[in-house]
């Protein structure tokens, strides 16, 4: 080997050194955190990609739970009032924040998914419904989704398989699933402490606020013993970001609920397709 | 011929082996679903392959039940290709689930944690059923396949069919119940048990037909059986569009209209002709399994992406290797090279049922039925006690609809192998022995680690739960540790604290306020000038219900 | 439902169900009478029913179902069998068709199943079948199927 030949060899090892420091090293911690205003870009763009309108029906006020081990003296719920609401898209921001809800990916948001546990339905925001007779319940073959005696319908996530039959059986379509891993993608955030981030391949859908629930049940029983709790004065993060107070939350069984004060006076509406399951959730239209 | 036919579904294999991996890999996103469509592809090919799993017990234990054997050929073809069209469809609906690792916790049997799968849920029930039915289908497959040189096994045989008989149609309904339960409008269908296992009849015989078509035979009564069944498809299709709109043309057009061409004898006659008409068929059913399970408005099937076709393609490829490689494997297993699996070879033309009919004893041949029967039963009643009876926080309780759709599988799955084990043990080799009973042990250790549960750790990422519930507890831990200083009532148990420096400030309900909860429970786990570390002493949650039993106490104070 | 109207479900059935099994007897014959009855069937039950009506689902295959146990009364060979056999398909199309209803909100008609299973059941037993045995059978579902 001559000198020249020993220099190309050298330059050539040096040139592959330099290729190989500055190549891109892959993000293995996964460390990347969507700043917020990403979240608000992605709300807007579901406002803009809203579904199509609920066919509604008039119902009467729901009444005590018609399930195994139901409490006879609480029974959340929720009311919107499509008189107020103007489809700003505040309650689903607030929702994201409180809940820890992912952005979407880009492959999910073409497919027209959303992970947003509050979606407008032709200007009027609809989450689950929580039905007291709920069918995505009734097929879950592991029982990750189940009642409370509240009157919530709940999901555990550590024991939910992925098996996305609840999804298929809603009948409003309020069931979200994980498709990708959003923490290893850098689209969650966690906001909120108290609610744990979701896994890849596990159902998610609106859960009344649970935490909050629980955390007003606890300070109740620690700090007034004794006293019955009827959640009073409690609100979920969407009522309470709503500017128009068009989303009211209460106990449908307390008859000093905010929620049964103002629904008295109004007519009640649900969508067709779930009418006959008990719904926790309803819309208040017109007075009565 | 066989060897070019593993090499072909061989190639299919290796295409799709790509897309399967991407399956496992991805998860759900790999194939095509959308807003409405939670299932896609995976579950259209479970439901077809199911389907095609019906054929050989339909063939050979319907009409050995009912008093019309078939060839031994036909029979053990269509039972082999049950078998293998059965593995096909066990692993779709494992690569459809989110987290595949987490199948275990559809059995319906009870763990030391209390958890107990929905059993209301038609997918639980599935999972019994198939279960069960690969396994019945094992037992009759091997004692069909020993009874030539065992003949002690034959006369099992006729029980085996009857036994068999009502659980490969009860499997297929419980399958069509996981659509016909649901809300969504286009599975609504109280006629879906009898649409899907006449679906998978129809199918399972075009199969048989192309199975046999590469023996070289043909059997004229299930062409006439396939023929018979496309008018009963064609008005499943016509109710379908009755009651509900939808209608798809292709289906129609390849599932009803092409298999008419039997009607001409060039096609009937030509071998050509014949698997035209039976690919159609198959090819019909299949679309017709993923317009069902993908209930969008627009047309699904064509947004297929290459995951999708490759998911099919290595269902086909995995079907035609295992098939064909156990097809070459048995022959030679079985006496000579040229009489496959059984001792009648078929002539063309030459298989009409009367000539066929073998003679087997009619009486006193079921009555070796009766102890396994009965035991059946018993095992099944005490199940279904069992399980209505089964304490369940979180679930509703229980009602024997949702529990009658396991009787079945579990009574035949008691019966047959109480009925087989005696005699498969005694002809069985040692090696068979051994394998059975390491299986045996390996199935026990496992169902006993399930019982047991795994660790009951809180997983991390998990909020902790705070279970505070009763608050006599916070008030017993109160007075037992923090009242010796800070006084049962929350002030300060001046005579003992007076001899601390600097004195203590009074814990007001602002002063609580600015220190707030969470580092008010660090204090009292960790400890801070003068007070104590209570870690070990008194858990996180405690900690947190004594602080707001202090906020409480002061608030009193005011 | 309207009473006359099922009765005239039930006529339809045991009408179609005269033409089965008519010597000679051949695959494609039977299942061609099936099948054509089984439109039949339909269609009528479209046209009477209304359509919001869930058990209209099924009624093309209750008839059908009822109309194979009435034909197996003419059956020459392997009677008692084949009677057992019918009755555990209208058996089957009644409880699975009402296993569906119960998780759309219906009740599971109860009595109805119980009747034809215990048709089923005792059919079993029947060693001999005589004309007048047929007839009772006949009158049997009949009312099984206009009364439960």
């Amino acid at each position: 080997m001559d000198r020249r030949e020993f220099i190309k060899a050298c330059s050539v090892v040096a040139l592959m050194q330099v290729l190989w420091g500055c190549r891109r090293l892959p993000d293995l911690s996964g460390g990347k955190v969507p700043e917020i205003a990403e979240f608000e870009k992605e709300v807007r763009l579901a406002l803009s990609r809203a579904k199509g309108a609920f066919d509604l029906v008039q119902v009467p006020m729901p009444g005590p739970l018609d399930v195994h081990g139901a409490s006879p003296v609480n029974r959340f719920g929720m009311a919107i009032d499509l008189d107020a609401c103007d489809g700003c898209g505040k309650c689903i921001l607030a929702c994201m924040q409180e809940n820890n809800i992912p952005l979407s990916s880009k492959g999910e948001r073409d497919a027209g998914r959303f992970m947003h546990w509050i979606e407008m339905h032709g200007g009027t925001p609809a989450m689950c419904f929580h039905c007291g007779n709920a069918p995505c319940e009734k097929v879950c073959p592991t029982g990750a989704a189940s009642h409370t005696p509240d009157g919530l319908s709940t999901m555990m996530y550590k024991r939910c398989t992925g098996s996305r039959f609840c999804g298929a059986n809603c009948p409003v379509g309020a069931r979200k699933f994980n498709y990708v891993d959003s923490v290893k993608e850098g689209l969650a955030r966690k906001f909120n402490p108290e609610v744990p981030l979701r896994s890849k391949g596990v159902m998610e859908k609106c859960s009344l606020c649970l935490q909050r629930l629980q955390d007003h049940k606890h300070a109740q029983m620690a700090t007034r013993p004794g006293v019955e709790w009827r959640g009073s004065g409690l609100k979920t993060a969407c009522s309470e970001a709503c500017p128009k107070n068009a989303i009211i939350f209460g106990n449908w069984l307390d008859q000093e609920s905010p929620l049964v004060q103002e629904a008295k006076h109004r007519n009640l509406y649900v969508p067709r397709e779930i009418a006959n399951l008990d719904p926790s959730v309803v819309y208040m239209r017109g007075r009565r | 011929m066989y060897r070019i036919l593993v090499y072909i579904g061989a190639a299919l294999l290796l295409l799709g082996a790509f897309a399967f991996g991407v399956s496992l890999w991805e998860g759900p996103t790999a194939w095509h679903t959308d807003v409405r469509t939670f299932w896609g592809i995976p579950i259209s090919l479970f439901v077809l392959w199911i389907g095609l799993a019906h054929a050989g017990t339909l063939i050979s234990a319907i009409f050995l039940a009912l008093g019309y054997p078939l060839g031994r050929r036909t029979s053990m073809v269509a039972e082999l290709s049950t078998l293998c069209s059965l593995a096909v469809a066990a692993l779709f609906p494992l690569v459809h689930l989110g987290i595949i690792e987490k199948f275990y916790m559809v059995v319906p049997f009870l763990d030391a944690r209390g958890n107990f799968s929905n059993l209301r849920s038609p997918l639980v029930w599935d999972f019994c059923c198939i279960s069960v039915y690969g396994l019945v289908s094992l037992l009759f497959f091997a004692t069909h396949l020993f009874s030539e040189k065992f003949p002690d096994l034959k006369k099992l045989i006729r029980p085996m069919a009857w036994l068999l008989f009502p659980l490969v149609l009860w499997v297929h309904t419980i399958v069509s119940l996981d659509f016909a339960v649901t809300f969504v409008p286009q599975w609504r269908g109280a006629f879906f048990p009898l649409y899907f296992i006449a679906g998978a009849i129809y199918s399972g015989l075009a199969l048989v037909i192309i199975l046999l078509t590469a023996e070289h035979c043909r059997v004229r009564v299930l062409e006439k059986l396939m023929l018979g069944l496309s008018w009963f498809m064609a008005f499943f299709w016509l109710w379908e569009f009755l009651l509900k709109g939808s209608f798809s043309f292709e289906v129609v057009f390849l599932g009803a209209v092409v298999p008419q061409l039997m009607w001409l004898r060039v096609i009937r006659e030509n071998a050509f002709g014949r698997l035209l008409v039976a690919f159609s068929v198959l090819v019909s059913l299949g679309l017709e399994r993923y317009i069902l399970v993908t209930p969008s408005e627009y047309n699904a099937a064509e947004y297929f992406s290459c995951t999708d076709l490759g998911l099919v393609s290595f269902s086909l490829g995995l079907f035609t290797t295992l098939f064909f490689v156990f097809r070459a494997k048995f022959s030679s297993l079985l006496e000579g090279e040229d009489v496959v699996m059984g001792e009648i070879v078929l002539q063309q033309d030459e298989s009409d049922k009367e000539s066929e009919k073998i003679s087997i004893p009619e009486k006193n041949d079921f009555s070796i039925l009766r102890l396994p029967l009965l035991l059946g039963v018993l095992v099944t009643l005490l199940y279904v006690v069992w399980a209505v009876s089964v304490e369940n926080a979180n679930l509703a309780p229980l009602s024997v609809v949702n529990v009658a759709p396991l009787c079945l599988p579990l009574l035949v799955l008691v019966a047959s192998f109480t009925l087989c084990a005696r005699p498969l043990w005694g002809i069985s080799g040692k090696r068979v022995k051994l394998v059975c009973a390491v299986l045996a042990g390996i199935l026990g250790c496992l169902a006993g680690a399930f019982w047991a549960g795994g660790s009951s750790d809180v997983s991390s990422g998990v909020v902790s739960v705070q279970e505070v519930d009763s608050p006599k507890t916070v008030e017993f831990i109160w007075s037992s540790r923090c009242a010796s200083c800070h006084g049962q009532d929350g002030k300060f148990n001046e005579k003992f604290v007076r001899e601390f420096y600097p004195l203590p400030q009074k814990l007001t309900p602002v002063r609580l306020d600015t220190l707030g909860e969470d580092s008010l429970v660090k204090v009292i786990l960790d400890g801070r000038v003068n007070m104590n570390p209570y870690r070990g002493r008194v858990s996180e949650e405690e900690a947190r219900g004594l602080v707001r039993y202090m906020r409480h106490l002061a608030g009193e104070g005011e | 439902m309207d009473a006359i109207l099922n009765a005239l479900y039930c006529l339809m059935a045991l009408g179609t169900s005269m033409f089965l099994w008519r010597r000679p007897v051949s695959i494609f014959k039977e299942m061609g009478i099936l099948a054509l009855s089984l439109v039949v069937f339909g269609l009528f039950s479209y046209l009477t029913m209304d359509l919001a009506e869930p058990t209209l689902e099924y009624m093309p295959f209750r008839m059908l179902a009822l109309c194979i146990c009435f034909s197996t009364t003419s059956l020459t060979s392997h009677k008692t069998r084949y009677l057992v056999l019918s009755q555990v398909l209208w058996l089957w199309v009644e409880f699975f068709g009402g296993l569906t209803f119960v998780y759309h909100g219906l009740d599971m008609p109860w009595t109805r199943i119980v009747a034809i299973g215990a048709g089923a059941f005792g059919g079993a037993f029947l060693s001999h079948i005589s004309r007048e045995m047929e007839f009772l059978l006949m009158v049997y579902w009949i009312a099984v199927w206009m009364f439960f």
